[in-house]
């Protein structure tokens, strides 16, 4: 396994080993790009810093609290509205977002004033939340205000609130996932253990490394009541407060994002003895796997085959449909961490297509030892990428699509690759059976979109087509397909609604009663 | 007086109007051709700018970080714009124009910007680029000073503070527009065509709305170029349009080379756009052409139309850079609308003596409050606690929700306004600009009336 060395990067030797090419026949030993290591200053890197790690990715999707951060205003406005974890509390997390707005005389003379002052006239802003979480900046680091005191001196003088502290400043570590690592221990030494839980049945886990991303979570709750799962916590998406306090009754924590989300599984497993189980909710074949593994932990794998049966019956037509479609076409795999090994495998076994590059901007290693492992030979793997590199791959790889961050996506557009959304989605979620049709759905219009083809004519030199006014998705994607498919009575296309998690509220779920004598 | 100019008297921020200046510096930065910045701080500050940018105009622009880690924090990173600035001139064979633009950490732990760049003129561009032009403007946007729009302000005063040069004459205009969007720039460049005046803009981001090519690959960036911001000197007149987004620049090059400026105003509305147009004169001696008085017809018909019908009597709250929140709540007073709350988001001192702020309290017959240094909460709190009722918001998109809860309708103006599309083509300022306004302030209400079934069959016979 070569290492890749880009064109571009050729005058910036550190370089050379933070890419590989997955050759024939190729494992990890013979090559593994270098990863989290510090940023080469005017890169063009796409990483964030690790206050936005804390705050902005793993803070923040907790619903029902105040989100404060400590520092001059730019980093709160700067993290605000730019992410789609939604919650079912009207999203008061999303639409508020909370400052210190220190000024120089803060600078200057310390702002735990200001800030205690700040808390109070948050708390009377909106008296119904009694929650929050403050988190410390590059500035509000660097002068050493107290954050912890002025939280404990608040807490003392105003019984009913509680206060969470996260102390990740902007430039503790290379990336964003120094901030991942610093939220989750401090929430476990912090929090965790203050609230004794209510359980309800035998079988109770925390649902750990899940953001909600479009409505992730709530896809997958609905799985686990289905089960009789009792879900003590969510960290975060759509999680409580108070209910992540408890995290310690769990008796397993399952777990999704490992890269922003492990510290914690692990501690709670030294600390409290609780085991760590890690599944993909992507895809169709790992969900169900997944499923099944936290059935077979608690010794009701039929429940969790009852779910998979029904489910794979209801969308695998509609997934294949889209698989037909899809199969040979070129996808650069270009996320933020985790979804690089999520998605590598399963997206060629389910979808059909081919993992032509992967990429990832804050994983480590690790999280590279499985991506390359699951992706296909010859893919391109490359940590920490910038811009130049991002497209030079590109003009080598002639990619049909590329999933990745906003930003990103508008230089792909660019150069004529069409791109979805790997952190936000598109028209998410893409989590559960449902979702991961949603998502071949999303790859279809992408793809086969009539707008993409006219992007690519040269009316000054190319032949202008005047036979047509117009051409659907259907026109190009089956111009090649043999009738067998595109005749199909099975198979068919995505028949959800735009929004399909209206009907998960107000669902009513199996009394499992022979459970709730076991619960403890 | 019925107009009132309050601070917010909250200490903190419950949902930020503005982000911090180093965002303002990146925004201009981008305005100049063959321009990286260099962002010296934490990767998030331009991370997330950059991101913002991008999704305002659906285009992603390039500035750089000096990716400043815990070493840097402890031990000083100046290191890291030496490292920087030589991977980018490296990798990017075009840069010639590079700003070290400061954030609050930087600040805070001192680091030398302005040394960095001796030393790097004296070292790294002698020895390792001779011959090639490079450019190196330190610029200080600590964020714990300002916002955006001060930031935006200091960092057209440093490029054009480095780069004016007094030569000989030009007889050409410096038109220093503010923070707008292309459609404007459009809009200002028309009015400019019209008059036959030869004006250097600053900036020229009408390539902001960058095409999709079938070949190549067209990077969205600014066209201003140095030779444009070394002219500065020799113009015949400066006109910064928006006050507090250009005016340092403009009175550096009266105070320095004579170059007589204009501040001001903001030509949104047809008022302004008749007083931007005798500055020209005044500073040109071009007549106005006949053309232009057409072009006001055809918007005066337009506004005509909607103004007492539906627009009279309509209390309006506005937010955003002052100029823009300025101007707006000047043309809403035309249109016999009630600006009835103006919220200034920063804690700038000068807004309470702005003439147009003072003029406001002299004149307005209805109760009006203006905040400054506001946040979002003194709408919302308004709205929902103190029994504010409102026809209409005028923002950017960071507010939509003040709208949504609470079903006002809302025009997006500013920045940014990335939950509609398209708007940054669309001018407001200009004959053009008034007309796109009152229409689509009309269209808002149209729309509204018709959710709520609120008279809409009054629309059946208009």
């Amino acid at each position: 396994m070569p290492y890749h060395e880009f064109e571009c990067s050729k005058c910036i030797p550190e370089r050379k080993k933070h890419a590989v090419i997955k050759g024939p026949g190729e494992d990890l030993t013979s090559a593994l790009p270098q990863g989290y290591l510090s940023t080469i200053p005017g890169s063009i890197s796409e990483r964030g810093c690790a206050y936005c790690g804390a705050k902005h990715v793993i803070g923040t999707p907790m619903k029902d609290v105040i989100h404060l951060s400590h520092g001059p205003i730019g980093c709160t406005y700067d993290t605000w509205q730019t992410k789609r974890y939604i919650s079912d509390n009207d999203n008061f997390q999303i639409k508020n977002t909370f400052a210190t707005d220190m000024k120089e005389k803060h600078i200057i003379f310390g702002a735990e004033k200001l800030l205690k002052q700040t808390i109070i006239e948050a708390f009377k802003a909106f008296p119904a939340i009694k929650r929050m979480s403050i988190y410390q900046t590059c500035a509000s680091a660097l002068i050493g205000d107290d954050i912890n005191a002025i939280a404990a001196e608040v807490m003392e003088e105003m019984p009913e609130v509680d206060i969470f502290v996260c102390n990740s400043p902007g430039f503790a570590g290379p990336s964003q996932s120094g901030g991942h690592h610093k939220i989750n221990i401090a929430w476990l030494n912090q929090k965790v253990g203050t609230v004794e839980p209510k359980i309800t049945s035998p079988y109770v886990i925390n649902y750990v490394g899940e953001y909600n991303i479009q409505g992730d979570q709530h896809v997958m709750m609905d799985y686990f009541k289905r089960m009789g799962i009792q879900v003590l916590s969510t960290f975060t998406g759509n999680g409580s407060y108070d209910e992540l306090r408890g995290m310690h009754r769990a008796h397993l924590n399952v777990l999704e994002c490992a890269r922003s989300a492990e510290y914690i599984c692990n501690e709670l497993k030294k600390r409290y003895g609780i085991p760590r189980l890690d599944i993909d909710a992507f895809g169709f074949t790992t969900l169900a796997e997944g499923l099944r593994k936290i059935g077979m932990f608690f010794g009701i794998e039929d429940r969790a085959q009852a779910i998979i049966d029904e489910e794979t019956a209801r969308w695998k037509p509609e997934l294949d449909w889209y698989k037909e479609r899809l199969r040979g076409k070129k996808v650069c795999l270009w996320p933020g961490g985790s979804k690089l090994w999520h998605w590598a495998n399963v997206v060629h076994e389910e979808f059909g297509v081919d993992v032509v590059s992967v990429y990832t901007k804050f994983g480590h290693q690790g999280d590279m030892e499985k991506g390359i492992s699951r992706c296909q030979e010859g893919a391109l793997a490359i940590d920490d990428p910038n811009e130049l590199e991002g497209l030079e791959a590109m003009d080598m790889l002639k990619p049909d699509i590329i999933f990745t961050g906003k930003r990103p996506g508008e230089v792909a557009k660019k150069v004529r690759v069409p791109y979805l959304n790997a952190h936000a989605y598109h028209n998410g979620p893409w989590k559960g059976w449902e979702g991961w049709v949603r998502f071949a759905r999303d790859i279809y219009n992408g793809i086969y979109s009539p707008i993409h083809q006219l992007a690519l004519l040269d009316i000054s030199k190319d032949e202008i087509p005047t036979d047509k006014g117009f051409e659907t998705q259907r026109m190009l994607s089956d111009r090649d397909l043999s009738e067998d498919i595109t005749a199909s009575t099975v198979l068919h296309q995505y028949s959800g609604k735009y929004d399909c998690l209206a009907e998960l509220s107000g669902k009513t779920y199996p009394r499992f009663e022979t459970d709730l004598a076991h619960a403890v | 007086m019925l107009c009132d100019v309050k601070e917010k008297t909250r200490g903190g921020c419950i949902n930020p109007i503005f982000t911090c200046q180093p965002c303002g510096a990146q925004f201009v930065s981008i305005g100049v051709k063959d321009c990286i910045g260099i962002v010296h701080g934490g990767q998030g500050c331009v991370m997330f700018v950059r991101l913002l940018i991008s999704q305002h105009f659906k285009e992603s622009f390039e500035i750089a970080s000096s990716s400043v880690h815990e070493e840097g924090a402890v031990f000083g990173a100046v290191k890291r714009v030496e490292e920087a600035v030589d991977v980018l001139l490296m990798r990017y064979p075009d840069v010639k124009v590079i700003p070290i633009i400061s954030t609050c950490s930087t600040e805070i732990i001192g680091d030398d910007i302005d040394g960095v760049v001796n030393k790097l003129n004296a070292g790294l561009l002698k020895e390792k680029y001779p011959g090639r032009e490079v450019h190196l403007i330190p610029i200080h946007t600590p964020s714990f000073v300002g916002s955006m729009v001060s930031g935006y302000d200091v960092a057209v005063r440093d490029f054009v503070t480095y780069f004016a040069k007094k030569t000989e004459p030009d007889g050409k205009l410096n038109l220093i527009t503010g923070w707008v969007n292309p459609g404007d720039v459009t809009a200002l460049k028309h009015l400019l065509a019209e008059m036959r005046i030869d004006a250097t803009v600053l900036f020229e981001i009408e390539n902001f709305d960058s095409p999709l090519m079938p070949y190549g690959n067209f990077v969205s960036h600014g066209d201003t170029t140095v030779e444009d911001l070394s002219g500065t000197a020799n113009a015949i007149g400066t006109i910064a349009l928006n006050r507090y987004e250009g005016g340092k620049a403009a009175l550096y090059l009266e105070k320095e080379f004579g170059v007589p400026a204009i501040l001001g105003p903001t030509p949104i509305g047809i008022r302004n756009t008749d007083t931007f147009l005798q500055n020209l004169m005044t500073l040109t001696g071009k007549p106005i052409p006949e053309s232009l008085v057409r072009e006001r017809g055809i918007a005066m018909d337009a506004i005509t139309d909607v103004t007492h019908m539906f627009l009279a009597d309509k209390k309006v709250a506005i937010y955003g850079n002052p100029d823009l929140a300025i101007g707006i709540a000047e043309f809403c007073l035309d249109l016999e609308m009630k600006p009835v709350l103006l919220l200034l988001g920063d804690d700038n001192p000068n807004y309470r003596n702005d003439p147009r702020v003072k003029a406001l309290q002299e004149n307005v017959d209805f109760p009006m409050e203006i905040i400054t240094n506001a946040d979002l909460w003194e709408l919302e709190d308004r709205i929902r606690n103190q029994g504010l009722e409102l026809d209409m918001i005028f923002g950017h998109s960071k507010g939509r929700y003040s709208a949504i809860e609470n079903t006002i309708p809302m025009v997006r103006v500013g920045f940014p306004t990335y939950d509609r599309a398209g708007l940054y083509r669309h001018p407001v300022v200009g004959y053009a600009g008034a007309m796109w306004l009152v229409e689509q302030m009309a269209n808002t209400l149209f729309t509204d009336m018709e959710y709520k079934k609120n008279k809409e069959w009054i629309l059946n016979v208009w």
